[in-house]
Protein backbone atom coordinates (compact mmCIF):
# COMPACT_ATOMS: atom_id res chain seq x y z
CA UNK A 1 0.00 0.00 0.00
CA UNK A 2 1.36 3.41 -0.92
CA UNK A 3 1.66 6.08 1.72
CA UNK A 4 1.81 9.76 0.94
CA UNK A 5 2.44 12.97 2.79
CA UNK A 6 -0.16 15.49 1.68
CA UNK A 7 0.15 19.18 2.43
CA UNK A 8 -2.59 21.67 1.64
CA UNK A 9 -2.51 25.31 2.48
CA UNK A 10 -4.61 28.29 1.53
CA UNK A 11 -6.53 31.30 2.79
CA UNK A 12 -8.76 30.10 5.59
CA UNK A 13 -12.46 29.72 4.90
CA UNK A 14 -15.12 27.22 5.92
CA UNK A 15 -15.28 23.99 3.95
CA UNK A 16 -11.62 23.27 3.23
CA UNK A 17 -11.48 20.08 5.31
CA UNK A 18 -14.69 18.88 3.76
CA UNK A 19 -13.42 19.48 0.21
CA UNK A 20 -10.13 17.73 0.85
CA UNK A 21 -11.56 14.75 2.70
CA UNK A 22 -14.24 14.22 0.07
CA UNK A 23 -11.55 13.76 -2.56
CA UNK A 24 -9.65 11.39 -0.26
CA UNK A 25 -12.78 9.42 0.48
CA UNK A 26 -13.69 9.07 -3.20
CA UNK A 27 -10.18 7.82 -4.01
CA UNK A 28 -10.36 5.23 -1.21
CA UNK A 29 -7.65 6.92 0.82
CA UNK A 30 -7.22 6.53 4.55
CA UNK A 31 -6.00 9.36 6.74
CA UNK A 32 -3.45 7.72 9.00
CA UNK A 33 -2.24 10.82 10.79
CA UNK A 34 -3.01 14.50 10.50
CA UNK A 35 -2.49 17.91 11.94
CA UNK A 36 -4.48 20.87 10.69
CA UNK A 37 -4.52 24.40 11.99
CA UNK A 38 -4.91 28.04 11.16
CA UNK A 39 -1.52 29.69 10.87
CA UNK A 40 -1.86 33.40 10.39
CA UNK A 41 -4.72 33.69 7.92
CA UNK A 42 -3.88 30.40 6.24
CA UNK A 43 -5.42 27.04 6.90
CA UNK A 44 -2.71 24.39 6.79
CA UNK A 45 -3.33 20.68 6.51
CA UNK A 46 -0.64 18.08 6.95
CA UNK A 47 -1.79 14.53 6.38
CA UNK A 48 -0.25 11.11 6.10
CA UNK A 49 -2.53 9.11 3.86
CA UNK A 50 -2.58 5.58 2.51
CA UNK A 51 -4.15 4.40 -0.70
CA UNK A 52 -4.77 0.73 -1.34
CA UNK A 53 -5.34 1.25 -5.08
CA UNK A 54 -1.63 1.77 -5.73
CA UNK A 55 -2.22 4.78 -7.90
CA UNK A 56 0.92 6.73 -8.62
CA UNK A 57 1.41 9.96 -6.74
CA UNK A 58 1.02 11.86 -9.97
CA UNK A 59 -2.31 10.22 -10.74
CA UNK A 60 -3.56 10.90 -7.25
CA UNK A 61 -2.45 14.51 -7.36
CA UNK A 62 -4.54 14.96 -10.47
CA UNK A 63 -7.73 14.60 -8.38
CA UNK A 64 -6.72 17.57 -6.28
CA UNK A 65 -6.48 19.89 -9.28
CA UNK A 66 -9.87 21.51 -8.52
CA UNK A 67 -8.47 22.65 -5.18
CA UNK A 68 -5.67 24.53 -6.90
CA UNK A 69 -8.36 26.42 -8.79
CA UNK A 70 -9.80 27.42 -5.43
CA UNK A 71 -6.46 28.93 -4.43
CA UNK A 72 -5.42 26.05 -2.23
CA UNK A 73 -1.87 24.84 -2.76
CA UNK A 74 -1.52 21.08 -2.81
CA UNK A 75 1.71 19.16 -2.39
CA UNK A 76 1.92 15.38 -2.42
CA UNK A 77 4.96 13.33 -1.60
CA UNK A 78 5.19 9.57 -1.96
CA UNK A 79 6.72 8.05 1.16
CA UNK A 80 9.29 5.29 1.03
CA UNK A 81 8.10 2.01 2.51
CA UNK A 82 8.02 2.39 6.28
CA UNK A 83 8.12 6.17 6.05
CA UNK A 84 4.67 6.39 7.62
CA UNK A 85 5.71 4.56 10.79
CA UNK A 86 6.41 6.72 13.79
CA UNK A 87 9.83 6.19 15.32
CA UNK A 88 9.71 5.01 18.88
CA UNK A 89 11.55 7.69 20.79
CA UNK A 90 12.78 7.02 24.26
CA UNK A 91 13.93 9.62 26.69
CA UNK A 92 12.65 12.27 28.98
CA UNK A 93 9.99 14.52 27.51
CA UNK A 94 10.08 18.16 28.38
CA UNK A 95 8.44 21.41 27.45
CA UNK A 96 10.39 24.53 26.64
CA UNK A 97 8.56 27.86 26.76
CA UNK A 98 10.27 30.85 25.21
CA UNK A 99 8.82 34.33 25.21
CA UNK A 100 10.07 37.85 24.86
CA UNK A 101 9.95 40.90 22.63
CA UNK A 102 9.84 39.88 19.01
CA UNK A 103 13.09 39.73 17.10
CA UNK A 104 14.48 37.62 14.28
CA UNK A 105 16.32 34.41 15.14
CA UNK A 106 14.60 33.24 18.32
CA UNK A 107 13.46 29.91 16.89
CA UNK A 108 16.74 29.29 15.11
CA UNK A 109 18.89 30.07 18.12
CA UNK A 110 16.91 27.81 20.44
CA UNK A 111 16.59 25.03 17.86
CA UNK A 112 20.32 25.13 17.15
CA UNK A 113 21.06 24.64 20.80
CA UNK A 114 18.73 21.64 20.91
CA UNK A 115 20.01 20.15 17.67
CA UNK A 116 23.62 20.33 18.80
CA UNK A 117 22.67 18.29 21.84
CA UNK A 118 20.77 15.65 19.85
CA UNK A 119 17.53 16.77 21.47
CA UNK A 120 14.57 15.80 19.33
CA UNK A 121 11.87 18.44 18.86
CA UNK A 122 8.56 16.57 18.78
CA UNK A 123 6.20 19.53 18.63
CA UNK A 124 6.63 23.23 18.05
CA UNK A 125 4.20 26.12 18.05
CA UNK A 126 4.89 29.80 17.82
CA UNK A 127 2.61 32.79 18.03
CA UNK A 128 2.94 36.53 17.99
CA UNK A 129 0.91 38.01 20.81
CA UNK A 130 0.81 41.31 22.66
CA UNK A 131 0.01 44.60 20.99
CA UNK A 132 1.08 45.92 17.61
CA UNK A 133 3.36 48.41 19.30
CA UNK A 134 4.89 45.86 21.61
CA UNK A 135 4.74 42.47 19.98
CA UNK A 136 5.64 39.49 22.12
CA UNK A 137 6.89 36.31 20.58
CA UNK A 138 5.84 33.05 22.19
CA UNK A 139 7.28 29.66 21.33
CA UNK A 140 6.30 26.43 23.00
CA UNK A 141 8.10 23.30 22.07
CA UNK A 142 8.12 19.74 23.25
CA UNK A 143 11.36 17.89 23.05
CA UNK A 144 12.71 14.47 23.87
CA UNK A 145 16.02 14.47 25.66
CA UNK A 146 18.61 11.86 24.70
CA UNK A 147 19.54 9.22 27.26
CA UNK A 148 21.76 10.57 29.99
CA UNK A 149 20.60 14.17 29.68
CA UNK A 150 18.51 15.70 32.43
CA UNK A 151 16.03 18.54 32.38
CA UNK A 152 18.52 20.43 34.57
CA UNK A 153 21.21 20.14 31.88
CA UNK A 154 18.84 21.60 29.32
CA UNK A 155 17.80 24.32 31.73
CA UNK A 156 21.42 25.41 32.03
CA UNK A 157 21.92 25.47 28.30
CA UNK A 158 18.73 27.47 27.83
CA UNK A 159 19.68 29.98 30.51
CA UNK A 160 22.67 31.01 28.41
CA UNK A 161 20.48 31.37 25.31
CA UNK A 162 17.90 33.37 27.26
CA UNK A 163 20.56 35.82 28.35
CA UNK A 164 21.90 36.19 24.85
CA UNK A 165 18.47 36.67 23.22
CA UNK A 166 17.03 38.70 26.09
CA UNK A 167 14.00 36.46 26.31
CA UNK A 168 12.52 34.31 29.06
CA UNK A 169 12.93 30.59 28.73
CA UNK A 170 11.60 27.95 31.06
CA UNK A 171 12.06 24.22 30.85
CA UNK A 172 9.90 21.75 32.64
CA UNK A 173 9.56 18.01 32.58
CA UNK A 174 6.36 16.55 31.22
CA UNK A 175 5.64 13.30 32.96
CA UNK A 176 3.05 11.43 30.99
CA UNK A 177 1.21 9.34 33.55
CA UNK A 178 -0.57 6.09 32.80
CA UNK A 179 -3.61 5.60 34.96
CA UNK B 1 -5.82 -13.95 42.91
CA UNK B 2 -5.18 -13.07 39.29
CA UNK B 3 -3.80 -10.50 36.96
CA UNK B 4 -6.58 -9.76 34.52
CA UNK B 5 -6.38 -8.50 30.95
CA UNK B 6 -7.11 -4.82 30.58
CA UNK B 7 -9.88 -4.15 28.08
CA UNK B 8 -8.83 -1.89 25.26
CA UNK B 9 -10.98 0.74 23.64
CA UNK B 10 -13.17 0.34 21.50
CA UNK B 11 -14.47 -2.41 23.75
CA UNK B 12 -18.04 -1.17 24.45
CA UNK B 13 -17.75 -2.16 28.12
CA UNK B 14 -15.45 0.81 28.63
CA UNK B 15 -18.21 3.24 27.68
CA UNK B 16 -20.90 1.87 30.00
CA UNK B 17 -22.16 3.45 33.19
CA UNK B 18 -21.35 0.96 35.96
CA UNK B 19 -23.80 -0.31 38.56
CA UNK B 20 -23.72 0.71 42.19
CA UNK B 21 -22.50 -2.14 44.37
CA UNK B 22 -25.33 -3.33 46.63
CA UNK B 23 -24.58 -3.44 50.33
CA UNK B 24 -23.21 -6.74 51.57
CA UNK B 25 -21.94 -7.97 48.19
CA UNK B 26 -18.70 -9.94 48.45
CA UNK B 27 -16.12 -7.99 46.48
CA UNK B 28 -13.04 -9.77 47.81
CA UNK B 29 -12.00 -11.58 44.63
CA UNK B 30 -12.75 -8.56 42.39
CA UNK B 31 -10.75 -6.19 44.60
CA UNK B 32 -7.81 -8.59 44.72
CA UNK B 33 -7.86 -8.93 40.94
CA UNK B 34 -7.89 -5.15 40.56
CA UNK B 35 -4.93 -4.77 42.93
CA UNK B 36 -2.99 -7.61 41.29
CA UNK B 37 -3.63 -6.13 37.86
CA UNK B 38 -2.58 -2.63 38.96
CA UNK B 39 0.63 -3.74 40.68
CA UNK B 40 1.57 -6.18 37.93
CA UNK B 41 1.46 -3.35 35.38
CA UNK B 42 4.25 -1.74 37.38
CA UNK B 43 3.83 1.81 36.23
CA UNK B 44 0.07 1.92 36.77
CA UNK B 45 -1.38 3.84 39.73
CA UNK B 46 -5.01 2.88 39.34
CA UNK B 47 -7.47 0.48 37.77
CA UNK B 48 -11.24 0.62 37.56
CA UNK B 49 -13.44 -2.49 37.55
CA UNK B 50 -14.84 -1.84 34.04
CA UNK B 51 -11.28 -1.98 32.70
CA UNK B 52 -11.24 -5.69 33.53
CA UNK B 53 -14.78 -6.16 32.29
CA UNK B 54 -16.71 -5.88 35.56
CA UNK B 55 -19.45 -3.23 35.37
CA UNK B 56 -19.41 -2.30 39.05
CA UNK B 57 -18.46 0.94 40.79
CA UNK B 58 -15.14 -0.18 42.23
CA UNK B 59 -11.69 1.34 41.69
CA UNK B 60 -8.26 0.92 43.21
CA UNK B 61 -5.69 3.72 43.37
CA UNK B 62 -2.17 3.75 44.77
CA UNK B 63 0.16 6.58 43.86
CA UNK B 64 2.57 5.96 46.74
CA UNK B 65 5.11 4.21 44.50
CA UNK B 66 5.24 6.93 41.87
CA UNK B 67 7.60 9.88 41.85
CA UNK B 68 4.72 12.31 41.46
CA UNK B 69 2.56 10.96 44.25
CA UNK B 70 5.13 9.80 46.75
CA UNK B 71 4.89 12.79 49.04
CA UNK B 72 1.16 13.23 49.20
CA UNK B 73 -1.00 10.12 49.27
CA UNK B 74 -3.29 7.87 51.24
CA UNK B 75 -1.47 4.68 50.30
CA UNK B 76 -3.45 1.91 48.70
CA UNK B 77 -7.06 3.00 48.26
CA UNK B 78 -9.88 0.61 47.50
CA UNK B 79 -12.97 2.62 46.67
CA UNK B 80 -16.41 1.10 46.42
CA UNK B 81 -19.21 3.35 45.14
CA UNK B 82 -16.94 6.41 45.21
CA UNK B 83 -18.47 9.81 44.85
CA UNK B 84 -16.72 13.14 44.52
CA UNK B 85 -18.35 15.60 46.91
CA UNK B 86 -16.17 18.63 46.29
CA UNK B 87 -13.66 19.78 43.71
CA UNK B 88 -11.21 22.63 44.10
CA UNK B 89 -8.56 24.23 41.93
CA UNK B 90 -7.33 22.92 38.64
CA UNK B 91 -4.23 21.29 37.30
CA UNK B 92 -3.20 19.88 33.97
CA UNK B 93 -1.34 16.65 33.51
CA UNK B 94 -0.33 14.61 30.54
CA UNK B 95 -2.49 11.55 30.97
CA UNK B 96 -2.44 8.17 29.37
CA UNK B 97 -4.52 5.11 30.04
CA UNK B 98 -3.88 1.37 29.88
CA UNK B 99 -7.15 1.04 27.94
CA UNK B 100 -6.01 3.54 25.31
CA UNK B 101 -2.40 2.62 24.59
CA UNK B 102 0.03 4.76 22.61
CA UNK B 103 -1.71 8.06 23.19
CA UNK B 104 -1.38 10.71 25.84
CA UNK B 105 -3.06 14.06 26.13
CA UNK B 106 -3.26 17.05 28.43
CA UNK B 107 -6.19 16.83 30.78
CA UNK B 108 -7.24 19.54 33.20
CA UNK B 109 -8.81 18.28 36.40
CA UNK B 110 -9.52 19.49 39.92
CA UNK B 111 -6.39 19.86 42.02
CA UNK B 112 -8.12 18.72 45.17
CA UNK B 113 -11.13 16.48 45.69
CA UNK B 114 -13.22 15.37 48.62
CA UNK B 115 -14.28 11.78 47.98
CA UNK B 116 -16.76 9.59 49.78
CA UNK B 117 -16.59 5.82 49.39
CA UNK B 118 -16.70 2.48 51.15
CA UNK B 119 -13.37 0.81 51.74
CA UNK B 120 -12.43 -2.84 51.39
CA UNK B 121 -13.94 -3.66 54.77
CA UNK B 122 -17.21 -1.90 53.92
CA UNK B 123 -16.50 1.09 56.16
CA UNK B 124 -17.75 4.44 54.93
CA UNK B 125 -14.91 6.95 54.48
CA UNK B 126 -14.39 10.49 53.30
CA UNK B 127 -10.93 11.65 52.30
CA UNK B 128 -9.46 14.80 50.86
CA UNK B 129 -6.92 14.06 48.14
CA UNK B 130 -4.69 16.47 46.27
CA UNK B 131 -2.24 16.63 43.38
CA UNK B 132 -1.47 13.49 41.47
CA UNK B 133 -3.59 11.34 43.79
CA UNK B 134 -6.60 13.57 43.11
CA UNK B 135 -5.99 13.29 39.37
CA UNK B 136 -5.72 9.51 39.58
CA UNK B 137 -8.95 9.26 41.58
CA UNK B 138 -10.84 11.44 39.09
CA UNK B 139 -9.46 9.44 36.16
CA UNK B 140 -10.55 6.13 37.70
CA UNK B 141 -13.98 7.38 38.77
CA UNK B 142 -14.50 8.64 35.21
CA UNK B 143 -14.17 5.01 34.06
CA UNK B 144 -17.22 4.14 36.17
CA UNK B 145 -19.33 6.54 34.10
CA UNK B 146 -17.94 5.44 30.75
CA UNK B 147 -15.61 8.39 30.34
CA UNK B 148 -12.10 7.96 29.03
CA UNK B 149 -9.41 10.61 29.31
CA UNK B 150 -9.99 11.19 25.60
CA UNK B 151 -13.32 12.74 26.59
CA UNK B 152 -11.43 15.27 28.69
CA UNK B 153 -8.34 16.06 26.62
CA UNK B 154 -7.70 19.71 26.08
CA UNK B 155 -5.44 20.97 23.37
CA UNK B 156 -2.20 22.51 24.38
CA UNK B 157 -2.47 25.03 21.62
CA UNK B 158 -6.05 26.02 22.30
CA UNK B 159 -5.38 26.33 26.00
CA UNK B 160 -2.41 28.51 25.55
CA UNK B 161 -3.79 30.88 22.99
CA UNK B 162 -7.48 30.91 23.81
CA UNK B 163 -7.19 34.14 25.80
CA UNK B 164 -6.09 36.01 22.74
CA UNK B 165 -9.46 35.58 21.08
CA UNK B 166 -11.47 37.09 23.91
Amino acid sequence: MNHYALTIIGRDHPGIVSRVTEILYRRGCNIADSSCSILGGQFAMLLIISQPEEESGEDLLHYFAPLEEENLSVFLRTLRPGGEIRLHLQGELCMVSVYGSDKPGIVYRVARELGEREINITDLNTKLIGSEQRPVYVMMLEAMLPAGMSVKDLEQAMAAVAGELQVDISVRAINPVEL
Amino acid sequence: MAVRDILLYPDPRLKMVCDTVPEGQDLGPLIQDLLDTMYEAGHSVGVAAPQIGVPLRVVVVDVSGSKLGRKNNHGCLVMVNPEILEREGSMTMREGCMSVPDYTGNVTRAEEVLVQFHDRGGTGRVIRAGGFEAVAIQHEIDHLDGYLFLDRVSSLKTDLFRRKQR
